[in-house]
């Protein structure tokens, strides 16, 4: 039993190792869901998701039950999803569309700000009971960027701006595309669970070392993997004649910045022999939207995947946001969002969710091998003999990059998840 | 003929007068032990060049171009698909999957014999096995048929998986 101490939990985390109770220890786990999920800033959700008053989406925000709503007024709440009567999650749809909030237990009636409107039987109610205090719970902290839903459970956490500092850059990347400069996550979702810990797809989606192996079967005999872009004939050229990483794929780098967050640099591909006519007409959209300069400046690819710790990503080969949902401390549920790009053709938009069917759904040809790694690997971490992860490649390689202010390092070695780790740490030495 | 996009619904009972089932259940029955033998580029050759292959990942879903589906294939996306089906490093069928479908409940939605083009539904269940782990889908199917020769080809088939938008752990073989 770990007793959550600072110095208790320092000692799982060094500076090329993680101690492997870190993936397989409950009550480290619960821990998490206090001090990380309980207080940083997470996303739950999209705007677009709401469009209309009444709309509302069903999350957690670690295990906690959240509805996200459009309140009457026009503006977005979270709302715990527990009547503050009994207890009973108000919402079972993961979405709908509803005027009040009607608990099923006992029919208490709320407003969708959570303002408590009418109990039955008010002739039954304690002489003191007061329906303004019985509203549903709102979360402490809530704040948008670009659409974007964020919330924190901690009063005191400093500010989404400071939360999220350059990664903001990251999501107008792919706002940007758009030709009306807004992006719908209004187009379903894929949802898949694993039986491995949540941080083993945190630390993956920056992860570019294990591409050639892990996803050997998605690379053809010349080493290119099949198309996933729109536009484009073949994918990347990930492994070379010799079956070992290709020269293209090695160059690619990875960069962090505060609080656990990082990215990593675009695969390499033949931009301008892209084309089709999907994209061709995006294009000219986006052009006649920005000017071409513009257009062209969006379009120059600069980001594979962005990760904003400890819940989200965002995708910019195979466009999407993804959310990570731990549910216990070896089982993960996994949320992927295509992207609709407002403004751009239909064509295109259906183009890009057919290809992210193919990366990313429960039957994809990408995401599906990552997914068997996380379990291989949780079933891996149960050995005591060897208490060690190693994440020591390219420690003390790290370099200051001036034009992103961040910090800089082949995205073959591992010095994203050292910054995910430090991040945690900071979270996890201080109790809530 | 009607279009399979539109999420199945309850047809004639007994289906189309006169047009017996029995042909289209066995050729069905051929699909499903096809999938069961894992000889999927056989299963493949079902199709016709332009057919589809589509599961939704959304009850009720009717345009695969504005959300997200469970498969959503066509030939030339089947065909990477069981080139990694067959790459030896494919990590999430190392070991591969056994699986046994059951078809039932077969009735001729619609037929137009003068153009070969036939409508049938049917009821599903697949268990598959894999690494100590035995699972079970059902579904809902609906296969376009035409005609071809003396049997027939796939044009467009439809399964709607009743947890279709559930948590799914990975799937790497049809359903």
């Amino acid at each position: 039993m770990l007793d959550g101490s600072a110095e208790a939990i320092s000692g799982l985390i060094e500076p090329g190792r993680i101690h492997r109770r870190v993936y397989t220890d409950a009550d480290i786990f619960e821990l998490e869901m206090e001090r990380i999920f309980g207080r940083a800033w997470v996303f739950v959700g999209h705007e677009s998701q709401v469009p209309n008053p009444g709309d509302y989406r069903t999350t957690d925000i670690g295990r906690q039950p959240v509805i996200l709503i459009r309140h009457s007024d026009g503006g977005v709440r979270v709302l715990l999803n527990r009547c503050s009567h009994r207890g009973a999650r108000i919402c079972n749809a993961p979405c709908g569309t509803m005027k009040r909030l009607t608990c099923p237990y006992h029919g208490w009636s709320f407003d969708t700000d959570g303002t408590l409107r009418s109990v039955p039987m008010p002739e039954g109610a304690a002489p003191d009971f007061d329906l303004a205090d019985f509203g549903l719970a709102v979360v402490p902290r809530m704040e948008i960027y670009r659409g974007f839903v964020f919330v924190s459970l901690s009063p005191g956490e400093s500010s989404l701006d400071d939360h999220l500092g350059p990664m903001k850059a990251n999501i107008d990347d792919l706002v940007d595309r758009a030709p009306d400069g807004a992006i719908a996550l209004d187009a379903g979702m894929h949802r898949y669970v694993y039986r491995g810990n949540w941080k083993l797809q945190i630390e993956n989606v920056l992860d570019s070392y294990h591409v050639p192996f892990a996803h050997v079967s998605t690379v053809n005999k010349k080493g290119e993997q099949f198309s996933r872009r729109e536009g484009d004939e073949k994918g990347a050229k990930v492994v070379d004649d010799g079956q070992r990483t290709s020269a293209a794929w090695k160059g690619r780098r990875s960069y962090v910045v505060s609080h656990g967050h990082g990215w990593t640099s675009n695969t390499a591909l033949d931009d301008s022999k892209r084309s089709s006519p999907a994209w061709n007409a995006y294009v000219k959209a986006l052009a006649a939207s920005v000017g071409r300069e513009r257009a062209d400046e969006i379009l120059t690819p600069r980001l594979h995947n962005s990760l904003i710790y400890p819940n989200m990503s965002v995708m910019g080969l195979n466009i999407h946001v993804r959310v990570i949902r731990p549910i216990s401390v070896d089982l993960t549920e996994v949320n992927v969002f295509p992207v609709r790009l407002l403004g751009a053709p239909d064509e295109m938009n259906a183009r890009n969710i057919r290809l992210l069917n193919v990366t990313h759904s429960a039957a994809s040809f990408v995401q599906t091998d990552d997914l068997e790694i996380f379990a291989r690997t949780q079933m891996g971490l149960r050995s005591q003999m060897t208490e060690w992860v190693d994440i020591s490649r390219g420690l003390g390689a790290e370099e200051p990059d001036r034009d992103y202010n961040a910090t800089r390092e082949s995205a073959m070695h591992e010095m994203v998840i050292r910054a995910q780790y430090k991040a945690w740490l900071d979270y996890m030495s201080e109790a809530a | 003929m009607t279009d399979l996009l539109m999420a199945p619904g309850v047809g004639q009972p007994g289906g189309v007068p006169g047009i017996a089932r029995e042909p289209f259940e066995l050729f069905l029955i051929h699909e499903a032990r096809l999938l069961d033998a894992r000889r999927f580029e056989d299963w493949m050759n079902l199709f016709t060049e332009d057919g589809v292959y589509w599961v939704p990942a959304r009850s009720g879903q009717d345009d695969p171009d504005l959300e997200a589906s469970l498969f959503y294939d066509d030939r030339e996306m089947m065909k990477t698909r069981f080139d990694r089906l067959n790459h030896p490093l494919i990590h999430v069928q190392t070991p591969p999957s056994r699986t046994l479908h059951l078809v039932s409940n077969v009735v001729v939605e619609q037929a137009d014999e003068a153009a070969g083009e036939f409508v049938i539904s049917s009821s599903m269940l697949m268990t598959e096995y894999r690494l100590d782990n035995q699972r079970l889908f059902a579904g809902r199917q609906q296969h376009r048929l035409v005609k071809h020769g003396d049997t027939y080809r796939i044009a467009f088939k439809r399964v709607d998986i009743i947890n279709c938008d559930s948590a799914l752990e990975a799937m790497a073989v049809p359903i």
